[in-house]
């Protein structure tokens, strides 16, 4: 965490350095002399600045919802508010709380899902001690949390991972009991409504095959060893090379 | 003097949503001490957030503030008088609305004049360091909805583009 901090006291001491420095270049470059900016000088200046700040505008849309029409209509409220009172308190209030409302009522486009969950990443594990949840680390390494089965669930669905979405559990206990994981799947699982989810185990997961069937899975179907396997339907499992029964 | 205070409560109220800081009112009072830059109080708060490096934060400093190198010129002359400590503090707190009041000051007497700039930039100073601060003790006190307040750094920066695009048009005019 530290590090976090002396890091981001490096970016205000750079942005202090920066900015000072650009204020005072006109008292260190013309020091002693009392001189008139030269007009070209001048003119540059008056170019330069609004094209600098279009480039942040455009770069700064880039990061709110541009795919929607929410940003735009916002700034265009700012502007011809700008325009129409010149009061820039208003504007940016104004424009600030219409895309907040659109946001809110009309929903976002890109959907947040905090880290991905496929074949190969599987959040859900079955250890001997029961299930385990994968969550980040304050430092952003990943550990297993051990979780009942609703806690699983509902760690799930505060992730936002989409209820159309295959949930992929890792079994990493071989004398994992068939009859618990078929009751997670479906007293758990499929009751909050992820109706899709399939076992898979850790040499599935770790192994470089798993990259592979991720491409595989657009066409629901995948090759392996001569017989065909269609994700997502229920009562299927995996079976990696040497895998033992579970 | 109003609409600094508010524009500094959105600052430090962007910070405290957005920004990924420990205690965001000290880091609010930081960068409105040191960097005393509306624009750059609301830009920052991405980088804190990405942790960006110093360089890119370098370059979005000397982006943003770079109209801020052509306030010098017209006070040159002015404060010639003014002894070191006191116009380091003075450029450093050099902004928009400050520059503005210390051009348009017509006193002619030099340390008067220095006198008032002295105050001027000391209030505004203390404006832009209570703004952010409540802004960001706001932010973290109470649940205020944060999804979407990124959007009043672009409005910033909208607003300070038509400004600057009106005034060059009456001077094209």
């Amino acid at each position: 965490m530290s590090e976090r901090i002396l890091h981001l006291l490096l970016l205000v001491a750079v942005a202090w350095g920066v900015t000072f420095t650009l204020r005072a270049i006109p008292f260190i470059l013309f020091a002693g002399r009392d001189r008139e900016i030269p007009k070209s000088v001048e003119r540059f200046g008056a170019i330069v600045s609004p094209v600098i700040i279009t480039c942040l505008i455009v770069y700064s849309y880039a990061g709110l919802e541009w795919r929607t029409a929410w940003p735009y209509l916002a700034g265009a409220l700012t502007i011809g508010l700008q325009l129409w009172k010149g009061n820039p308190l208003a504007s940016i209030l104004a424009g600030t709380v219409l895309y907040m409302v659109l946001l809110g009522c009309c929903g976002c486009q890109t959907s947040t899902v905090a880290f991905k969950q496929d074949i190969a990443h599987p959040l859900i594990h079955v250890t001997r001690h029961g299930l385990a949840f994968v969550t980040p680390d304050e430092d952003g390494k990943f550990k297993s949390v051990p979780v009942t089965p609703e806690e699983a669930v509902e760690r799930l669905e505060d992730l936002g991972v989409p209820k159309t979405a295959t949930i992929y559990v890792q079994v990493d206990d071989p004398d994992a009991s068939q009859r618990a994981l078929w009751v997670f799947k479906n007293n758990y699982l499929s009751r909050a409504g992820y109706t899709k989810s399939a076992w898979v185990t850790p040499r599935r997961a770790e192994s470089g095959t798993a990259e592979r069937l991720n491409s595989n899975l657009q066409d629901r179907k995948i090759p392996f060893e001569g017989r065909t396997f269609t994700p997502g339907q229920s009562g299927r499992t995996y079976r990696g090379r040497g895998a033992r029964d579970f | 003097m109003m609409g600094y205070v508010t524009m500094g409560i959105a600052a430090g109220v962007l910070l405290a949503a957005k920004g990924d800081v420990p205690c965001p009112p000290l880091w609010a009072a930081l960068i409105s001490a040191t960097v005393v830059s509306g624009t750059l109080s609301f830009a920052i708060v991405p980088a804190f957030a990405a942790s960006d490096s110093a360089l890119a934060v370098a370059l979005l400093t000397l982006g943003i503030n770079f109209r801020y190198a052509f306030y010098g010129f017209s006070l040159l002359g002015r404060w010639r008088t003014v002894p070191l400590p006191l116009k380091l503090f003075l450029v450093n707190s050099l902004s928009d609305e400050i520059y503005a009041l210390d051009v348009a000051c017509r006193l002619k007497d030099p340390a008067r004049y220095r006198y008032y700039c002295m105050w001027n930039h000391y209030l505004c100073w203390l404006y832009w360091l209570i703004g952010p601060v409540a802004g960001a003790s706001a932010g973290v006190a109470l649940p205020l909805p944060t999804n979407g307040i990124d959007f009043a750094m672009v409005a910033l920066f909208l607003v300070i583009l038509t400004d600057q695009i009106k005034g060059m048009v009456k001077k094209n005019v």
